[in-house]
This record gives C-alpha cells, structure tokens and sequence, in this order.
C-alpha cells in the first residue's frame, strides 16, 4: 500500500511491527505470571527452580518492555455496501456525514483539507488529533495522515466496483502510533474499544444507514431487573441510554 | 408492562418493565395478542445459549395489533392485526433481496460477538441473547417491531389468532426444513423430534410430495399426533437400533431424506450419550449431537440432511466420513421467514391445513414461568404453549 503524503514521514516501514500493541491488562498479566514463577523457581531452588526462575524472569522482562512499547498497530479492514460507488463515494467523503456513523469521533473542519478529530473524553482526558487530507480522488480513495506528535495516524480509504453488481468495496487501510506512557494506556481504553473495532463498526454503520436507511439499536428498549452483573454487562452490549439513540433521522441516499 | 424475564438458567419471571418506545424511523409498536414458547426456548431456559443476561426479554412467536409507527413506515398501518417473523430482515441487503432473509446483513447491532463466533453475523432475532441482536422479545404485552414494513404480514378477516400465530415461526421452520429436501415425490422421509416444528415437518413433507414419512420420538402423545397426519411412528426406545430398523423399513436403502428437528438438546442413553452430556456440564460444549449423529448415519446414499434443529458451536465425534463416503447433501439454518409467509397464510386460508392442532396448553402470561417446566419436561401431555399476555390468572 502506497499513500501519497506531503508531510514528513514521521515512522519507517520497520517501527510498525505486525503484533497487535499490547493493552495494558496484557502487559499487568505477564508481569504478574513472570512473579509468580520466578518466585516459585526461588522458592524451590534446584536445577528445576532455577528454570522456572530462569523463564519468570524472562516474563518480568517481556513485562516491563510491554509497559515501554509504544502503542501501535495496523488495521485492514473491507466492507461491502451495496450501492454504485460515486453514491457510496460521495456520502462517506461528507464530513458532515461523519457524525452519523462514526460515532467515536467529533469532527471539526479547520479548513480545505485540513480536520480536527477529536476522540471523545474518557478518563476525563481530551484526546484531539490533527489530520490533514493528504490525497484525494473523487470515487477512488481518501488518503490522510496526521498532523501531531501526540497521536501518528495514516491511513487510505479505497473505492472500488464490487464484482456481480453487488455495489461498492471499501477498503479501509490505516495505522497509528503513540508514545508510550499513560496517554498510550489511556488510548488503549478508549471506549473499550481498539482502533480496529472502531473502524470496523463505522464501516458497518456507514453499510447499515446506506442499504438500510438506518442502523439497528436496542437502546432503551424494555428490560426486567439486570443485577450487579447485568447493569456493568450493559456497557458491553451498549445499552445505556445515550445521545446518539435519538439521532436516527431520515439520510442522503434513502 | 409485563413481560416474562430470563434471571438465570431455569430461572424466568413475569415482571414490570418499560413499554417499548419507537427507536428507528422503521419501527412499530405491537400490543400483542398471542404469544408462543418455542422448542429454542427451552435451550435459553436451561441455560446452554450464552451471552443471555438477567432481565432480558423472552420470545421470538408473537402477533398483534399495530398501534404505533415510526415516520417511515408506509405499508403497515395503526389497527392493523399482523403476525411478525422472528427473524429481523432490512429487505435491502444482498442477502434479504436473494431470498436469503435470516442472513441479513443489517439488523444486528452486536454483529460484532457472532463474527466472533461465526465469523459473519445473520439477521438478528427477537428474544433471544445479546449475540443474536438482544432484541426485547415478544412474550410479553407489547413489543417493537423493526423493519415494520418488510416484517409484518399483514392478517385479513375470518382468520382465528391461533390459526395464524405460527406462522412467526413454526410452521416456516418446519416446512423450509421438508422443501431442503428436495422431493420429487415418492420419497421416504424421516423426521426426528415430534415436537412442534416436528409436527409440522411431518405435514409440510406430506403436502410437498413424499410418499411415507416416519416419524421418531419417545412421547407417546407427539407420536399420536404425528400419525394424526399419516406419518408411520417409531419410539426408539423401543427399538433396538433405530438406524437398523429404518434400514429395515426401507427395503435396505434407508431413508431419501432424514431430518433432524431436535437439536442441541437432544435426549439418550449410551456412551455417546454420556460423553455429550458431561462434555457440556463443564461447559466444553453447547451442544449434544445425539440426534446428529444417527440422521447422518441413517441417511441413504446422495440422500438429504436437513437440519432446521438449532446448533450453537462446536460438535465432537461427528461421523463426517460417513457423511462423505455416502456423498449426502446438508441444508440447515435459521428459517428464511419472509420466503414462506404469505404462501403458507394462502395455505391456511384455503383450508389446506389448521396450524392450532399442535396447540395443548392455553395459559396467561403469569403462568409463563410454570410453562417453560412443564413444556421441557413434556409434563401433563404438553406440546405446544400459547400465552395471552392480556389474562389475568383467576382470582
């Protein structure tokens, strides 16, 4: 993949390794097993201890540079919608269409080409991220890249004729960095979410309002008693009430 | 309103909950008339279907009176009395416009946790698990009805509640499973499970064209009213070995299509039986292939498997070489409802056939809870429950 920036290359081909970055439960839970065994291996001496010991330390180690790695990673993901391209083009390129399908990201336009996304405030930290539109053709790609230090982004968003008029395949194909350290951590929770779960939905959402005219809910629908349990489940499966539940209103293309 | 609740495994309650509110500009608000327990029920009552979580809505087979729409629903209107599919269809997709309905790409919100699963996620379904949509189901007073246009058959006059409220489900299930079949006419089908889709398997093979149809289960009752339709009956707990003895009943050949309507649920004796069981009390499995196993060993060579009996995961010691080396065709899934309904309502208004005789237990919707036992242990001769969500219990 090939994406055409006027910005400086911020990162090389080889700092995006092909591992998933590493949540923060992940690198906790290899900390914890590598203790766990290096005290065993410890605590039973011998040449088998020492093993143990041997391998917990590996583990702590792997831990700690978990912790140090920056948060970073790839997405590829396509979609198939089932609409004539220009159409799909043009409703998915309309920042002011954005809103209602990507549902993780505010936009602001600060110009031709250029965005403010702002990723929501969990933790009570604002996450906003500059990002210009690097190239551009009508019906055929987006490609952009971010414009800041605090989180690298670049992706391209590709359009093609699906085969056996079945519409549109988008192709969406980004990646992002952060340093490391406690935004990285704080990233990683956003939403509950990974970066590729975000795209994912919005490219599902974006399907569902196009071919559907509307993207299915259960927000606020009818429940008996949910439990201690059941209410912290209601997040997973997002049912809480919430604003966009009301937005549901009739869209371009219906 | 009331609406009967899942708290738990074997653990279902009537309880007050929020009306349903129009959420999407496609949907309508039903205030049901009749609503059904189904077999699949049952599989979320004992607990075997996963991401269910306490005080989520019940029920996939419901009708009623429409008395809400949302802004974009043109066909369906208020007053109108309509039966609704338990599958949730867009109409738009690629699946829905290739008759494909149950597979429909747009109607889950957590598609999300069967691609997990499945690797792609079907049509959403009402009532039944966070995984499958976890949409509010439809045993209850009222409920909210997506995609109200493409959804809704609309009932004419004359035609009983109970006459037509199977055809949310049941009766499409059973027939799609007979029409897999693929009969020419003079085949031989045999059908395992003489509960309530089983039954209208059995009557669905007989209108599509098969010349015998034998019909399995344990019950003496289900196998009465499967025979009732003109299928030949076994009990296989009478029998030796079920599979010689369809052998024997064939002339040798076995059965030209064998049809599974049991599903993971599926009761027996033996090792394999054992293994299933104890397989899933540790929760290593969701499903007991019992059944499975004996359709696929019993079925004549380039015979039909249909299973309309409903699987959730992964299944041990299936005799897959058998299946290959005798080269048969498998046809399974979640009833493709839109396909059927209106020509199965033509057939009921014709007289061709009266869906209430599977009906045994007419009880209101606080009698819900009582009724799920009942209808899973086949206590008091029960094969099919209808609830009126508007009776009150008798003082």
């Amino acid at each position: 993949m090939t994406i055409t920036t006027n910005l400086a290359p911020k990162y090389g081909e080889k700092e995006f390794s092909q591992r998933p970055a590493t949540s923060a439960h992940e690198a906790v839970f290899t900390l914890a097993a590598g203790g766990a065994l290096a005290g065993l291996g410890i605590w039973r001496r011998g040449w088998f201890g020492g093993a143990l010991g041997a391998a917990g330390g590996y583990l702590l180690y792997c831990g700690v540079r978990d912790f140090q790695r920056p948060y970073q990673g790839r997405v590829r993901i396509s979609c198939t919608i089932g609409k004539d391209r220009m159409e799909v083009y043009g409703f998915a390129s309309n920042p002011q269409n954005w809103g209602k399908f990507t549902h993780a990201i505010q936009v602001e336009s600060r110009g031709d080409r250029a965005f403010a996304f702002s990723l929501g405030k969990p933790a009570g930290i604002d996450f906003r991220s500059n990002v210009e539109i690097t190239d551009q053709l009508a019906g055929e790609h987006i490609a952009w890249a971010s414009a800041d230090q605090l989180l690298e982004h670049r992706g391209v968003i590709r359009f093609k004729t699906a085969l056996g008029n079945r519409g549109t395949e988008i192709f969406v194909a980004l990646e992002y960095k952060a340093p490391a350290g406690p935004i990285a951590r704080g990233l990683a929770a956003l939403v509950g979410w990974s970066p590729e779960q975000v795209v994912r939905e919005s490219l599902r959402h974006l399907k569902q309002l196009m071919e559907a005219g509307e993207i299915p809910t259960t927000t606020s629908q009818p429940s008996g008693a949910r439990g201690i349990r059941g209410a912290a489940k209601r997040i997973l499966f997002r049912e809480g009430p919430s604003e966009q539940a009301v937005e549901q209103t009739r869209l371009a293309g219906d | 309103m009331k609406a009967l609740c899942w708290q738990g495994k074997t653990n279902v309650s009537v309880e007050r909950v929020n009306d349903p509110s129009i959420l999407n500009p496609r949907d309508a608000i039903l205030r049901i008339t009749r609503t059904a327990i189904c077999g699949s029920d049952l599989h979320l009552y004992d607990g075997y279907i996963p991401t269910m979580e306490p005080g989520d809505v019940l029920g996939h087979e419901f009708m009623g009176e429409v008395v809400e729409t949302g802004p974009e629903v043109k066909r369906v209107k208020k007053g109108d009395r309509v039966v609704v599919p338990f599958t949730i269809s867009c109409g738009q997709c690629f699946f829905c416009k290739n008759q494909m309905w149950s597979a429909c790409d747009n109607t889950n919100p957590n598609a999300w946790i069967m691609e997990k699963m499945y690797g792609y996620s079907g049509a959403a379904l009402y009532g039944y698990s966070h995984m499958m949509g976890g949409y509010a189901g439809g045993q209850a007073q009222y409920a909210r009805v997506p995609f109200a246009d493409i959804g809704c058959l609309e009932i004419p006059e004359g035609l009983d509640d109970e006459k037509v409220l199977f055809l949310s489900d049941i009766f499409p299930t059973g027939y799609m499973a007979a029409e897999n079949c693929d009969l020419k006419g003079g085949e031989v089908v045999a059908i395992w499970g003489c509960g309530p889709v089983g039954q209208f398997t059995v009557r669905s093979a007989l209108m599509l064209g098969a010349e015998r149809v034998i019909a399995i289960d344990r019950f003496s009752e289900r196998l009465k009213m499967a025979r009732a339709a003109g299928a030949e009956i076994i009990n296989y707990e009478e029998v030796d070995n079920l599979v010689e003895e369809l052998k024997w009943m064939t002339g040798g050949r076995g059965p030209d299509a064998c049809i599974d309507a049991v599903g993971l649920e599926a009761h027996g004796g033996g090792v394999a039986a054992a293994y299933d069981y104890s397989k899933q009390r540790v929760k290593a499995s969701f499903d007991r292939p019992l059944v499975l196993r004996q359709v696929m060993q019993a079925c004549r060579k380039g015979g039909v498997v249909s299973i309309p009996g409903v699987y959730g995961g992964m299944l041990d010691k299936i005799p897959f070489g058998a299946a290959f080396g005798k080269g048969l065709i498998f046809k399974m899934g979640q009833t493709h409802m839109h396909r059927y309904m209106r020509p199965l309502l033509r057939r009921v208004q014709n007289g061709e056939i009266d869906p209430s005789f599977v009906i045994t237990h007419r009880l209101g919707l606080d009698e819900g809870p009582g009724a799920y036992k009942t209808f899973r242990d086949k206590q008091d001769e029960c094969i099919k429950v209808v609830l009126d969500p508007w009776k009150t219990a008798a003082a």
